[in-house]
């Protein structure tokens, strides 16, 4: 069983400051504040992706990953919502094969919603969403099929991707289909950004639903993420710090470092 | 105070597990249907409260703190009843995803659509993994469980090992494209990949073999390069978009846990 370390209360604390400092911006942009948020190309790019495959006349992918459902799942299909809403408006077909099966059913509610929003549930294909395999490669050879297949035009890629994510990635630059890609997965950004055309990284596969949408709660939400990034880069600044004085013994300073580093130090 | 609950999702014996196992399939149809006939105004605040209840309970447990000698605090004993609803949610919805499967394949042979052979195939799998499967945890047929040796070890773990070894080849096209030149940003993850590359290999560490092992110098040996860009600045960035990872992961728990979250999946409110 995973607990908190030992010394929780100081974890406990700037976890909940975080939240504390997250839902103030939440409420403040609730309130109407006017807030900035910087330019992502890989967001920019979803526009242009769909664009594309209106033109073309071929399907566009969207792949949720190999995770269960989770708070990255939900993102993934909290974008996949807004895509779905644009090629509902442009009359695209859509092809979204899922792993997971509990996020198969929420994905075919999200996607089916996302229809019924713009006005054309008509045009909502039940096939366009379906279940392929939950094991691994079995998933990733299917997805690699209809790709090849349905001869993409774009794909888009968000959500849990492990060994799998260059088979998808390749596979769909060998179509020539427009790829945007994000994931959480640290050891797979370097193959999204080795064999796809934009790559959401770290934290702005976080901002997307905010970027995309505007809407007000998730944009407060995004800038309470920064102060809370902020709040946790001041305490590396600071950690730094006093274990360099800590290090040479400044008389009084040292003591102080040392404690803070006790502080914050797990055994 | 939660002891029934704990008791309740203990093994059952034989003789009664399928009284439990029906009692428990007419109760989720039960409230399947309570959910769905609910009037609106009262199932947005249900679900609400089930929300925050259920992640207020992990966060308990994972902050409240533990008896060192048994690694477990007042709420760990009702980890696992709590992961045994979510396995049973899942379990529902695994029905759904073979539900797709059937719908998809059988269409595609009932119309004879283009590559209906195949669907075909897919379905006959599933029913042979299925049956066999059973079959080997179940029965004591010899043949059933040499046909599900066949299957699971012969066919399928080969089949993941060959989608598995495609991922070699793909490596070489994508860095191939990556690694050419065409801006700065191209040529310095073009010079870092070979540093890395060669400091993997013996023919790199063979390169810079005639340089001191101790000293200032010693740190010029492509070996020492490789570990100082993998220790340092990898592990640097990579702590970076961890730390961001973390922090956008918290404000979406909360987001999902306070219920401010509407109307990002479901354009209707729930």
């Amino acid at each position: 069983m995973q607990h908190a370390f030992e010394k929780i209360w100081p974890v406990l604390i700037v976890e909940v400051l975080t939240a504390l400092i997250i839902i103030w911006r939440i409420i403040s942009a609730q309130r109407g504040k006017e807030l900035f948020i910087r330019r992502i190309p890989g967001l920019n790019a979803i526009d242009e992706a769909i664009g594309r495959a209106t033109e073309m006349g071929r399907p566009v992918l969207m792949v949720p990953g190999i995770g269960g459902f989770s708070i990255i799942a939900l993102q993934a299909l909290s974008i996949f919502s807004y895509i779905a809403r644009s090629t509902a408006r442009f009359g695209n077909r859509i092809l979204m094969p899922v792993a997971d099966a509990t996020v198969y059913t929420v994905a075919e509610e999200v996607i089916r919603d996302a229809y019924q929003a713009e006005g054309h549930p008509e045009r909502f294909d039940p096939d366009s969403v379906r279940f392929l395999s939950d094991r691994q490669f079995a998933f990733a050879s299917g997805v690699a099929g209809l790709i090849q297949r349905e001869q993409i035009a774009s794909s888009f890629m968000f959500g849990e991707f492990f060994a799998e994510s260059l088979i998808f990635a390749e596979t769909g630059n060998m179509v020539g289909a427009i790829q945007v890609a994000g994931t959480v997965q640290t050891t797979q950004i370097p193959f999204f950004i080795a064999a796809c055309d934009y790559t959401i990284i770290g934290d702005e596969y976080y901002a997307a639903s905010a970027y995309i949408s505007r809407n007000p709660t998730m944009l407060g939400s995004l800038v309470g993420q920064d102060f809370g990034k902020l709040l946790i880069a001041s305490l590396c600044v600071v950690g730094s710090v006093a274990a360099t004085l800590s290090a040479l013994d400044v008389p009084v300073l040292g003591t102080a470092s040392k404690w803070f580093i006790d502080l914050f130090t797990i055994r | 105070m939660l002891e029934p609950i704990v008791r309740f999702f203990s093994a059952k014996p034989p003789a009664v597990l399928p009284y439990y196992v029906a009692g428990a399939v007419i109760f989720s149809i039960l409230v399947i249907l309570l959910l769905i006939n609910l009037p609106s105004r009262m199932r947005k605040p249900l679900i609400a409260i089930v929300t925050f209840l259920a992640g207020l309970f992990y966060a308990a447990e994972f902050f409240l703190p533990i008896d060192r000698a048994t690694n477990k605090n007042v709420l760990t004993d009702y980890l696992v009843s709590a992961s045994k609803l979510g396995s049973l949610l899942g379990g529902m919805t695994l029905t759904l995803g073979i539900l797709s499967l059937l719908r998809v394949h059988g269409r595609n042979i009932a119309r004879l659509r283009a590559g209906w052979y195949n669907s075909l195939a897919l379905l006959v799998a599933m029913v042979s993994m299925v049956v066999f499967g059973l079959m080997d945890k179940y029965g004591a047929n010899a043949s059933a469980k040499k046909v599900f040796n066949v299957l699971f070890e012969g066919m399928l773990i080969n089949m993941d090992a060959t989608m598995f070894s495609l991922i070699a080849f793909y490596i070489v096209s994508a860095s191939y494209r990556a690694f050419r030149i065409r801006s700065i940003e191209a040529t310095i993850l073009m010079v870092t990949a070979f540093l890395v590359m060669l400091g993997q290999v013996p023919v790199g560490n063979a390169m810079t073999d005639w340089l001191p092992r101790e000293g200032f110098f010693a740190s010029l040996r492509v070996e020492n390069i490789k570990q100082w860009i993998l220790s340092q600045v990898n592990a640097a960035a990579l702590r970076a978009i961890a730390f961001g990872l973390g922090v956008g992961g918290l404000a979406i728990s909360l987001r999902i846990w306070l219920s401010l979250e509407r109307g990002a999946y479901f354009e209707k409110e729930i």
